[in-house]
């Protein structure tokens, strides 16, 4: 059924069946794709392990991002960290619902964009919100750059995690939400570890890198802990348009710049 | 460079770890609390708000009158306006989240002629951002509040495992909403009376694996899941709007129409 028109083919007409209704959904996995910025990269600067380090780790990312984005426009999104992890300690000991926890993990990420917004303005680079992502061809066609909030505006709409309150969808999540809806080229996740582990390498000596790996290789491994949000995994199989992702450790002098320009420097997961 | 600032940590439960390590994230939790127990949702179906005249103007009348007795955050759905901006946008090869977000607008404009109806009783329309952090004021003034359906996901919809239509839809984001604020109950006004099972019978009852197993449902397949995962609303009723008096009864707590029950 790819191409069927679905204002008018009778077999595929959206206006009278259920929208779960499994043909209509067969037909419309078969609708046309037009991404809409194709050339972006999509960062996502993590929050516990970048941003809350300081300058030693941020002034050298900032400084490979402005070199690279007139080449690489690059769409950069922040992570959380400790302060939201304190706020999540807080809110579900008082026994607050995801929802809450949602926005306050959003504050946080907001910060971090804010911060990092400022030490790029020189560079003409602005800091966007959700209600600036209507700007943001201008700005890339400009400045080649933003900088946003990873948490999804989820808030009191976000869904329940099967176990405890915290919310699923955080930040890795809605970098590469972002990612996916405008089409984008290349989805990198600047951490402080060369990509996933067998075990977390910062409490097990054991742990041994894991250079290359499918969504279904890395959910065979059942590992306890990963280096990235689980709804990641998920999503990279139903993804479009971001089919792979790549994990680096950011504090590695040149490893962002070489991510960004195609080499394989960390983990990288992929879709298939 | 040194790190001459460098409070790296906020000492918490939850400090130094990815929060993706289940047993060690275990410690925190806990079962919420219900933020505003007394609410009750109701969601008005866009197929029932498309037939607008009689149906709508009824479902107001019985809206008005619960306003006595109950406060209530009532969400509606996109309907057909809905289907054809999707027939559209797929035909333009646009991705989910857009999609998502062109949806929503047809289901806030049903919200605004809703709440027209309803003005002078004193109840607005509120959006997104209102109605998750400012409902209770809202509530205060005036026992019925008016919102959008959808959740307010757009660009951030989740990729569907198969297709490109979103997955959260009205009934999805009714339900999300009214789980996090721990509400009373939640409603659904559908065109039909109900879940039919396989013989084309209202089922009084159903659980969301008997659901899942039927062909055609009057609500989103997401809501199955997200009703086994809910943390306060446990079920959800499905009743027929275009019969006068089920509303009314439905949220003065009598069986009408299906009850849909997490496993």
């Amino acid at each position: 059924m790819r191409g069927a028109r679905f204002m008018s083919d009778p077999g595929t007409t959206l206006l009278g069946r259920p929208l779960d209704d499994p043909d209509l959904l067969a037909a419309t996995a078969g609708a046309p794709d037009y991404p809409i910025l194709p050339n972006a990269t999509v960062l996502k600067i993590g929050g516990q392990s970048v941003l809350d380090r300081g300058r030693s780790a941020v002034y050298p990312l900032i400084d490979q991002m402005v070199e690279l984005k007139t080449e690489h426009p690059l769409l950069i999104g922040t992570g959380g960290g400790t302060r939201a992890r304190h706020a999540y300690t807080v809110g579900t000991g008082l026994g607050l619902p995801t929802g809450v926890l949602s926005d306050v993990g959003s504050a946080v990420a907001g910060q971090n964009a804010r911060m990092l917004g400022y030490l790029m303005a020189r560079y003409g680079v602005p800091t966007v919100g959700n209600e600036a992502f209507s700007a943001l061809p201008l700005y890339l066609s400009e400045v080649h750059a933003v900088v946003f909030p990873g948490m999804p505006p989820y808030g009191m709409w976000h869904p329940t995690p099967e176990e405890g309150l915290l919310p699923p969808y955080r930040t890795d999540a809605g970098v590469f939400l972002i990612g996916e809806v405008y089409g984008c080229k290349q989805l990198i996740y600047v951490k402080d570890e060369d990509g996933l582990y067998t075990a977390n390498p910062k409490t097990n000596p054991d742990a041994t890198l894991i250079p290359r790996a499918t969504v279904d290789e890395v959910e065979a491994m059942n590992l306890p802990d990963v280096v990235v949000e689980r709804p990641v995994l998920r999503m990279l199989k139903s993804a479009r348009y971001i089919r792979s992702i790549q994990v680096i450790n950011g504090l590695t002098p040149g490893n962002l710049r070489r991510a960004v320009e195609g080499e394989h420097v960390g983990t990288i997961i992929t879709a298939d | 460079m040194a790190e001459t600032f460098g409070v790296k940590d906020v000492e918490s439960t939850l400090a130094r770890q990815t929060l993706l390590d289940a047993d060690l994230v275990r410690p925190v939790n806990r079962d919420p609390i219900r933020l505003l127990p007394w609410l009750d949702v109701v969601v008005l179906g866009g197929r029932v708000m498309d037939r607008g005249g009689k149906t709508v103007t009824t479902l107001v009348g019985e809206l008005r009158k619960a306003m006595k007795s109950h406060r209530m955050l009532v969400l509606t759905g996109p309907g057909i306006r809905g289907r054809h901006v999707l027939g559209v946008g797929l035909d333009l090869g646009l991705p989910t989240g857009v999609l998502a977000g062109l949806v929503a607008a047809e289901a806030e404009t049903n919200g605004h002629l809703l709440a027209g109806l309803l003005a002078a009783d004193g109840a607005s329309y509120v959006p997104h951002a209102t109605a998750g952090h400012q409902l209770s004021t809202h509530l205060a003034a005036c026992p019925l509040v008016v919102s959008n359906g959808y959740p307010p996901f757009g660009l951030y919809e989740p990729p569907p495992p198969a297709g490109k239509l979103p997955r959260y839809g009205s009934d999805a984001g009714a339900l999300l909403l009214a789980d996090s604020y721990g509400a009373n109950q939640l409603i659904y006004v559908k065109d039909v009376d109900g879940i039919h099972d396989a013989d084309g019978k209202t089922r009084k009852k159903i659980t969301t694996t008997e659901a899942a197993a039927l062909r055609t449902l009057p609500v989103e397949r997401t809501v199955l899941e997200l009703l086994d995962r809910a943390k306060h609303v446990r079920s959800v009723r499905i009743i027929n709007g275009l019969k006068s008096g089920t509303l009314t009864d439905a949220l003065a707590g009598k069986k009408i129409g299906t009850l849909l029950t997490a496993d």
